[in-house]
């Protein structure tokens, strides 16, 4: 048996992985970053509302808690890290509102206990001066805290930044390779996989919704993760400025949250109606789209039903959900040596940056040599976005590469020139496209661009078009072509 | 250093060709057509089947004829088109910008404009359809131009939601091509589609239609494995109990469509929130001064005749407007859909000219009495929400039928006076 020899090898490429393989990335070390999928983010960092926490919610996050601490850690790390990766990051500011009194009273408590750790102070407005801010949240609203700091970036464009770059500065990323089975040895790993077979010194475990599965392969899962399923709406971007930032209010009951929360693109998001459920299954379900809705137009009476043009459902991946509180579980297991577990739960985009320079620590605490790369290039550069260019930038584009004056998706104002280059960056399917430069994300969901992106797959990638998938796998498009089932029919018969 | 024309189309499909035609026969100069795809025709190319034109024309033609016609007649007559030319935004002042692989980024200030963007299909978000995100699952239209324009066949085994034209259009054309298609599931107790459609494209192949039946989820994650489908009581929400799988690789969406007009928004034009499209006059003019409107992007046609044929209205309308510098949107008199009726085109006339009134119901019925102003006016066997009424008025009837700035329009049913 023939083994890629590497000295760390992270299983999964979401925001976790990613930002792990490129914080490795600055230091002269052999990484390889393993992924199940076709592509970079699809696991639960794709369902995720890209908000970025600022860790007030000192009930949610106890100084006590290490997941508290990572995200501290990250606060001042994200908005640096997206400027180097030129990934948007927009500071939107955010509410946490309450109806009544008694909820006020709550609001004032976790106030007061925040600024005693140190953490500012957030000023309540009453709804009279709320509403100049968010003048269309629900007048029933009594008031809020307000946190300018809150800002939101779009989760999968950070991850397919991160893992680029990590590329660049020498992490090798293999996709479509599903860890199959890890064999622990004296001084490595022998990891089997669906894409290969490695043979590493150090394994992280960053597999998102399988990382206790992965853990179980070597004996290291000693935690238990509750996976609890989240329902997200998506609002047509005719809604936006609706809402300017994030709008939430205190939960009534455990688990019932209500937020609604532009997206760095200017769509509206909604939700999360949250639900203990059965892995794997992200299938979203009519009670959650109608509580979840009805939540929303409880706090902003303007949205309509005739404004969601998409819904999704992620995972949380929750450790000890069973006594009430969670925690993260990153770090070197406690079982086996030289094994890292990766997962947060809640908040893991925020909270990435903070943990993967943590994992960084914990490796060098075991001995591994982590020397600067005097190489390493933090920098990368970001697909244009056509529809935001001023006018003069628009021409000049235009000019220098006529692909980017043919408007493909006419919802979201996606080029021809912006989708070869998502494909240049490693996209091979039409969400690979969609999650790159919004080619389909729009309110016709790709019903006028679905074809014309198949076909420039097909073209770019030279296969054809009825091997272009939505998602990899088995998930073509096409079936035949015209009269080929005809053709079969007649043999048949 | 905005470009000028006179008067500036806005797509090339069947309403946008006959707008320019029509702009260039009244006798405005420089007449130019802003197309995003790289033909002219909109989406008639993809129409293969027959029934265009038989009032247009007085003759059955399939999409592309119809197409034909207009094209050549567009060339004949000189005017300009602008393909692969997408444009960005209008200004109120009628200013746009355009961005193009072939013309690069383009700045025109137009006389008039003429919005003919048609419409779109909804999409499976807009359905709210739960279940899993596979592959498999489009819209007819969709479908229509993989089969007809690309050659390629997306599923053996379709399953289609709601019955509007171009899914039961599909489910003959699948059929023929050597797919089966399982069902055509409705919401409604009545077809969404025309009943020459229902007729000769689903009853001829012995293709099930459910009507009262919806699809109340998506099976499968990576291909669409099949769906649950489940009938639905009055208030159309699904009857527990009554499930039951279909096995699919293909889901059909024909389930309504949205007239295209995100771009006349950025104008300030206004929209009317039953039919999606602009308030219009009976000139086709919006509410912003020079923009017009006509054929799908105002409301959803039930024959390409009429868009043909309303769009006209919208360049000749423009064309004058260029000329004179101006005509004012009559809203004199505000019409209103009434009793039984879902909508009237145009809302808003000047009430002293003739006019043609495009209406539609809200639900079928037998003996139906078209009344203007509470008087009627026209007796019809039967209506259906699918058949547009298209009636119209002369300027002396209608004067009659005004009261206090308002024309009521009403449909009763069942022999109601």
């Amino acid at each position: 048996m023939s083994y890629d020899e590497t000295e760390v090898l992270i299983v999964g490429a979401g925001v976790l992985g990613a930002a792990t393989a490129r914080e490795l990335s600055k230091y002269q070390v052999d990484v390889t970053l393993v992924e199940k999928n076709v592509d970079v983010g699809w696991g639960i960092t794709k369902a995720n509302v890209g908000v970025v926490n600022q860790g007030k919610d000192t009930l949610e996050f106890r100084p006590e808690y290490h997941r508290s601490r990572l995200l501290w850690r990250s606060l001042t790390m994200m908005e640096p890290l997206c400027r180097e990766l030129d990934v948007p990051f927009r500071k939107v500011g955010g509410w946490e509102m309450c109806w009544d009194m008694e909820m006020k009273g709550k609001l004032d408590k976790l106030s007061r206990r925040t600024e005693s750790l140190g953490l500012g102070k957030d000023r309540f407005y009453w709804y009279p001066e709320l509403k100049e801010m968010e003048p269309n949240v629900s007048d029933k609203i009594l008031g809020g805290l307000h946190d300018p700091d809150i800002a939101v970036v779009n989760p999968v464009h950070l991850t397919q930044a991160l893992v680029e770059n990590a590329a660049e500065n020498g992490v090798r990323l293999v996709l479509g390779s599903e860890v199959l089975d890890i064999k622990p040895g004296h001084h490595y790993f022998e990891v089997k996989t669906a894409g290969g077979d490695f043979r590493a010194r150090y394994v992280i475990n960053a597999a998102g919704e399988w990382v206790d599965k992965v853990a179980a392969m070597v004996g290291a899962d000693d935690f238990v993760i509750f996976p609890i399923k989240g329902y997200v709406g998506v609002l047509d971007r005719r809604c936006e400025g609706l809402v300017n930032g994030l709008v939430s209010v205190l939960p009534e009951e455990p688990g019932d949250m209500n937020i609604v929360v532009p997206t760095v693109e200017g769509n509206l998001l909604f939700g999360i109606q949250l639900q203990i459920n059965r892995r794997g299954d992200h299938s979203t379900t009519g009670d959650m789209a109608r509580k979840a809705l009805e939540n929303a137009r409880r706090l902003v009476p303007d949205i309509s039903e005739n404004d969601v043009i998409n819904a999704f459902c992620g995972f949380l991946m929750l450790r000890n959900y069973e006594i009430g509180w969670h925690e993260c579980e990153v770090g070197m297991s406690g079982r086996v040596p030289r094994f890292i577990n990766m997962t947060i739960g809640y908040p893991g985009v925020s909270a990435s940056p903070g943990a993967a320079a943590e994992v960084a620590e914990v490796l060098q605490k075991d001995g591994l040599k982590l020397a600067p790369d005097p190489k390493f290039n933090p920098h990368r550069k970001g697909i244009p976005d056509f529809s935001r260019l001023t006018e003069r930038e628009k021409r000049e584009l235009v000019k220098k590469d006529p692909r980017y004056g043919h408007v493909v998706c006419r919802c979201e104002t996606v080029t021809e020139g912006e989708i070869v280059e998502a494909i240049r960056r490693g996209a091979t399917t039409l969400d690979g496209v969609k999650h790159r430069v919004r080619a389909g994300m729009g309110r016709c969901q790709g019903g006028f661009c679905g074809p014309r992106v198949t076909r420039i797959l097909a073209r770019e990638l030279g296969v054809p078009e009825t091997e272009v998938t939505k998602k990899g796998e088995d998930s073509t498009q096409l079936y035949c072509r015209v009269k080929e089932m005809l053709e079969e029919g007649r043999k048949d018969g | 250093m905005a470009e000028k024309v006179d008067v500036a189309v806005i797509g090339a499909g069947p309403a946008g060709l006959a707008a320019a035609l029509a702009a260039r026969e009244q006798g405005a100069e420089r007449v130019t057509i802003i197309e995003r795809s790289e033909r002219l025709g909109g989406l008639l190319p993809q129409c293969i089947h027959n029934g265009f034109g038989l009032l247009y024309f007085g003759e059955d033609l399939t999409g592309p004829e119809y197409e034909r016609v207009f094209i050549q007649r567009a060339r004949k007559a000189k005017v300009e088109a602008r393909l692969e030319s997408m444009v960005l935004d209008i200004s109120p002042k009628l200013e746009m910008t355009a961005a193009s692989s072939r013309h690069g980024y383009m700045k025109i200030k137009a006389g008039a404009v003429v919005l003919a963007m048609g419409c779109r299909e909804k999409a499976r978000g807009a359905l709210g359809i739960p279940g899993g995100r596979p592959s498999g699952i489009l819209t007819a239209g969709t479908c229509q131009r993989y089969v007809n324009m690309e050659g390629f066949i997306p599923g053996r085994r379709f399953v289609i939601l709601g019955s509007g034209d171009i899914g039961m259009i599909m489910a003959r054309r699948l059929t023929l091509e050597g797919a089966k298609v399982e069902a055509v599931v409705e919401i409604m107790p009545w077809p969404g589609g025309l009943i020459r459609n229902e007729v000769q494209c689903l009853h001829d192949f012995g293709i099930p239609l459910l009507l009262e039946h919806t699809v109340t989820f998506i099976h499968g994650e990576s291909r669409i494995q099949g769906v649950t489908v489940c009938r639905v009581d009055e208030k159309r929400r699904p009857v527990p109990g009554t499930e039951r799988y279909m096995p699919c690789d293909c889901l059909l969406l024909s389930a309504g469509l949205i007239p295209e007009n995100e771009l006349s928004v950025k104008a300030g034009v206004e929209l009317d929130p039953v039919t999606g499209g602009p308030l219009v006059d009976e000139k086709r003019q919006t509410v912003v001064p020079g923009i017009f409107a006509g054929g799908n992007v105002v409301q959803v046609h039930d024959l390409v005749d009429w868009v043909s044929w309303e769009a006209e209205i919208a360049g000749k309308s423009a064309a004058v407007f260029a000329d004179r510098d101006g005509i004012s949107f009559h809203d004199a008199v505000r019409v209103v859909a009434g009793k039984n009726v879902k909508y009237v085109v145009p809302q808003y006339i000047s009430g002293k000219e003739d006019v043609t009134l495009h209406l539609r119901v809200t639900r079928p019925g037998l003996k139906a009495a078209l009344k203007l102003g509470g008087a009627a006016r026209k007796r019809y066997r039967s209506v259906r929400p699918s058949e547009m009424i298209v009636e119209k008025v002369d300027a002396g009837k209608l004067s009659q039928a005004i009261r206090d700035g308002e024309l009521r329009v009403d449909c009763g049913m069942g022999g109601e006076a």
